[in-house]
């Protein structure tokens, strides 16, 4: 093995990430006084927060004075189809409202309502006094909310003087003998160099792994890189078969069309040009659950009343709409159809298909963003020095399926409540302690026999397409046991062939090759886990739909999932319970329900 | 090799506070230049085959000659200002640029007051 | 300060380059000519030729990029990121211009393809540009809300018309196609701000919440800093979000002239 010379780092906090999340922990943490390490494989505002349209919900009441955040937790719950911890939604819905206004005070220029207040618009599963009517509860800047937050929470970063590590990769975490985690290995692209960040806490903000599938409206960055790290330093990871499929990704190039357009009064039609969300959800029609609209959209192809000489996709229609609330509210969508579809919003529909867009499932963690295991018959066993924020925790406010606009709330919520927990526990300044040398030699080993697999015959790019292709096809808006079981084999053998990848650049200098080969290899892990816990649950829930077992079995499955890497292909799974108990008296227990839109 | 911090660097000597007094004056004497210029090439077009003589009569005349007195500030106080932008832009080096500009400035103070004295001679100078 | 021609060890090794053909039988052939800089070689900077056939393609000039790095040489090395305009990653010189490799269709562009990095930045390897000057330059101009009055329990209220004041300007990616595409920013980008930072400066300059506008024109009441604008205009035309930095310069040097007279 060649030597590398590591750079040695000391901080209270390290955040590997620097998305919503990573970025509002940091912020929190840096005002707290706590020394803390920002590390980034892109520029904070290249993070893929910056894609999310829509919005950021919050029951402000701006456009409709009656709501209420319990109102918001009812359809949270009801969107996770009972999955969801209900304290931890309590907890996030009830803080939404002062995280809104901070992020307003922060300088967010949100859109505003005539009286000057924040604009607030309608979203999937939102409703009014428990599933009454439509609510207006997701605040939003035009179809640019993400952008929006990010920067300003970038510019908030700044202002409170965060040390950022740009264009870092995380190798791996260095853990102690006792499996808690003391920091992390990282490689700095712009001189090669390596990095030895050890801390008091380690928090994983490091998003999804969207890219396991072929076709998603995530970055070509969200790789899973905390999941792969954790899953290889013994951690399990929760509820990894539940992966959203947005309903409106723009066939073939899979961009992102926000759900905010059908909020703002866009609807699907098929080829006999019907409205058929009318006939799935009579209620909610095309603003039901984003898993009810993309399973709707899925029957009407296969039962062939797709649109297009393929008969494969469905149109969004937003024609009607006009200019003037299309320039006004969704400027970003129309431009993005102008040039990935071909299509002039303000005259044609825009050709759509449900895309992979968000994982629910992640590394476990409490509501203050601790890491937790099943230890000893204690599901809630806390990893020491481990934390994680974002979409690559699993808290669980999501459950099986998460509402449209919740995911930017998340961010912000528990990266704030992460670095309210490391300022309340942690001493500034205390000794840190020594990590397992094997832990370290072990990611060194591996980051090196990566960067010199020149040997290998199967590039990087040709494995990776083989998983996507092999998720895309067996992972699906609906999935059997033979479908999953043919594509947990194929897995499997791609899996294996990994031992055989090749790459072709030594260098150390933003060698993006080997960077690729170490994000493939997170990817594999994320997507072993997704389909083996999708093998694993024999009933539909939220995002995970099975012809084979089409119902939701309360008695058997309201519980998590838990998995850990067991071997190369093997993967163990457990159960933690649903927490059945909300945070106080504020809010009751809300008991499962059937669950219709 | 800089081992100054990229924050330093960007903010190096920090703001001047002056440069909207620069870029004010060049608006308004490029506005001022305007029908100044056409004037004054209107008029050395016209008396470009008139003789001598004739060209020192129309000097003679206190507000032809106070008109292009004026014209002359503007238009050298105008090209020091242009000048100066120049320098700044394209030549490099503190020293080398502060000779370069001060030398620019002094020869335009230079010219100006030349153009301007030769104009009062002529206009106060006998036929 | 102005500098026209290319140092010695960053000039194009015209011998250097190699060309890659596309594999037989492949009809719709379009040739790639990509800049290529390895640190570790010492070597200088040569263009390599690709042959893509763009059938087997995705439209975008992203699309070949990444099918160049998937199939023919994997050492080729860009960033990217959300491939759909919204990050600001994949800023790049494409055909003469600057654009976003993600936004940019091949068919859009006549003959050859030229990719070279973002002009005047140090180069870090082939197409990937060292931007640490222009953050920091971000950073410099404070670019936080700042006020003295106390926050309200609730939102700060904005008008949708002091709102709109906003739109064109909060959207800046920072993606840097404009200011590296400014002469001026050229020859003076160690002290000239450049117009993706100037844009962003001013975007707060007409934030109705921000109350330390004096404060802001001061800063930015430089030679250097603000006037090194010539009104050349190529950030306007650049810019992949249709931005126009060189409409927020002019608003702010009108509102210097405003505030003395």
């Amino acid at each position: 093995m060649a030597a590398y010379d590591i750079v040695d780092h000391a901080y209270d906090v390290v955040v590997v990430g620097a998305g919503g999340a990573g970025l509002r922990a940091t912020l929190g943490l840096a005002e707290a006084g706590l020394k803390t390490a920002s590390i980034s494989k892109v520029f904070p505002t290249r993070s893929h927060t910056v894609a999310a349209q829509g919005g950021i919900s919050a029951a402000l009441g701006n456009i409709q004075p009656e709501d209420n955040w319990r109102y918001h937790m009812y359809d949270t719950v009801k969107g996770s189809d009972w999955l969801g911890d209900q304290d931890a939604i309590q907890y996030m819905t009830r803080e939404a409202i002062p995280a809104i206004i901070e992020l307003e005070h922060y300088g967010m220029p949100f859109s505003r309502t005539p009286d000057g207040k924040i604009y607030q618009r309608p979203f999937g599963g939102m409703s009014l006094n428990y599933g009454e009517k439509q609510a207006h509860r997701t605040c939003a800047a035009a179809d640019r909310t993400g952008h929006a937050m990010l920067h300003t929470l970038y510019q908030q970063a700044l202002k409170a003087k965060a040390e950022f590590y740009i264009e870092y990769f995380a190798i791996d975490l260095l853990m102690a003998e006792d499996g808690s985690c003391h920091g992390v290995l990282a490689w700095d692209l712009n001189d090669g160099k390596l990095h030895r960040f050890r801390a008091q806490r380690t928090i994983l903000a490091t998003g999804g792994y969207g890219r396991a599938f072929f076709s998603c409206t995530s970055a070509h960055t969200c790789t899973g890189d905390g999941g792969g790290m954790a899953a290889r330093a013994g951690i399990a990871l929760q509820d990894m078969e539940f992966v959203q499929f947005h309903p409106t990704g723009i066939y073939g190039a899979g961009c992102l069309i926000t759900e905010g357009s059908r909020g703002e009064g866009g609807y699907l039609t098929n080829a006999k040009n019907e409205r058929f969300m009318e006939r799935y959800a009579p209620h909610d029609k095309d603003l039901a659950c984003r898993d009810v609209v993309a399973r709707a959209m899925t029957v009407e192809i296969n039962e062939g009343r797709g649109v297009g000489g393929e008969h494969d996709h469905i149109f969004l229609n937003l024609q009607h709409l006009g200019p003037q609330v299309l320039h006004e509210r969704l400027p970003g969508i129309t431009e993005t159809a102008r040039i990935f579809a071909g299509v002039d919003a303000t005259k044609e529909p825009i050709p759509v298909l449900p895309t992979v867009h968000y994982n629910m499932g992640g590394i476990p963690t409490n509501m203050h963003g601790e890491v937790v295991t099943l230890k000893d018959g204690n599901p809630d066993a806390v990893v020491p020095g481990l934390m994680a924020v974002g979409e690559a925790a699993c808290v669980s406010v999501h459950g099986a399926n998460r509402l449209g606009s919740n995911s930017l709330l998340d961010l912000v919520v528990f990266g704030r409540a992460a670095a309210l927990e490391c300022a309340a526990k942690l001493k500034i300044g205390a000794p840190l302690k020594a990590i397992a040398k094997d832990s370290e030699d072990r990611a060194l080993a591996r980051f090196d026999r990566l960067r010199y697999a020149q040997k290998g015959t199967l590039g990087t790019a040709q494995i990776r397409v083989k998983m996507q292709k092999t998720m895309q096809a067996h992972a699906a808006v609906f999935r059997t046991q033979e479908s999953m079981d043919k594509g947990r084999a194929l897995l499997n053998d791609i899996i294996k062939s990994y031992d055989d990848v090749q790459v072709s650049d030594t260098s150390l200098v933003w060698n993006s090759d080997l960077a690729e080969t170490m994000e493939l290899e997170n990817l594999l892990t994320n997507a072993l886990f997704t389909l083996a816990c999708a093998q694993n649950r024999t009933e539909s829930r939220g995002a995970h739909a099975r012809d084979d077992c089409p119902d939701r079995d309360d008695v058997h499955w309201m519980k998590h999932t838990l998995a850990w890497r067991d071997g190369e292909t093997s993967v163990k799974i457990d159960y933690r319970p649903v927490h059945t108990y909300t945070l106080d008296e504020e809010a009751k227990y809300i008991e499962p329900q059937v669950r219709e839109y | 090799m800089l081992l100054r911090s990229p924050l330093g660097q960007a903010r190096g000597l920090g703001s001047a506070k002056e440069g909207v007094q620069h870029w004010w004056m060049q608006r308004i004497t490029a506005v001022a230049l305007l029908p100044l210029s056409l004037w004054f090439v209107f008029s050395v077009a016209t008396h470009q085959l008139v003789p001598h003589d004739a060209i020192v009569a129309w000097l003679h005349n206190p507000l032809v000659a106070a008109v292009l007195v004026f014209y002359f500030a503007v238009l050298f106080y105008h090209s020091a200002l242009g000048v100066q932008v120049v320098v700044e832009d394209y030549v490099g080096g503190q020293f080398k640029k502060l000779a370069t500009l001060m030398l620019f400035k002094l020869a335009h103070g230079l010219v100006a007051v030349i153009a301007i004295i030769a104009v009062l001679k002529v206009a106060f100078g006998g036929m | 300060m102005a500098q026209l021609t290319l140092p010695r060890n960053s000039r194009i090794d015209k011998a250097a380059g190699k060309v890659h053909k596309a594999e037989a039988g492949a009809k719709n052939i379009r040739k790639f000519k990509i800049y290529r800089y390895d640190p570790d070689a010492g070597a200088n900077p040569h263009v390599d030729t690709f042959e893509v056939d763009l059938d087997k393609c995705g439209p975008m000039v992203l699309d070949a990029l990444i099918k160049i790095k998937s199939e023919t040489d994997a050492t080729v090395t860009f960033r990217r990121s959300c491939r759909e305009g919204i990050c600001g990653s994949c800023a790049m010189n494409i055909d003469g211009g600057n654009h976003l490799a993600c936004l940019t269709h091949i068919k859009d562009i006549k003959g050859d393809v030229n990719i070279y990095p973002l002009p005047h930045m140090p180069v870090v390897k082939d197409l990937v540009p060292d931007l640490t000057h222009f953050y920091a330059q971000y950073a410099s101009i404070e670019p936080w809300l700042k006020t003295t009055t106390p926050a309200p329990t609730r939102e700060r209220l904005q008008t949708p018309e002091d709102r709109a004041k906003l739109d064109g300007l909060y959207e800046c990616i920072l993606c840097a196609c404009c200011s590296t595409a400014c002469p001026s920013y050229w020859w003076n980008g160690d002290r000239y701000l450049g117009p993706a930072i100037l844009m962003a400066a001013y975007r707060w300059l007409v934030d109705s919440r921000d109350e330390a506008t004096g404060e802001r024109l001061d800063m930015l009441e430089d030679p250097f800093k603000l006037y090194r604008c010539h009104t050349i205009l190529n950030c306007s035309r650049t810019c992949p979000k249709g931005l126009n930095p060189a409409r927020a310069i002019a608003e702010t040097k009108k509102m210097l002239v405003e505030r003395r007279n």
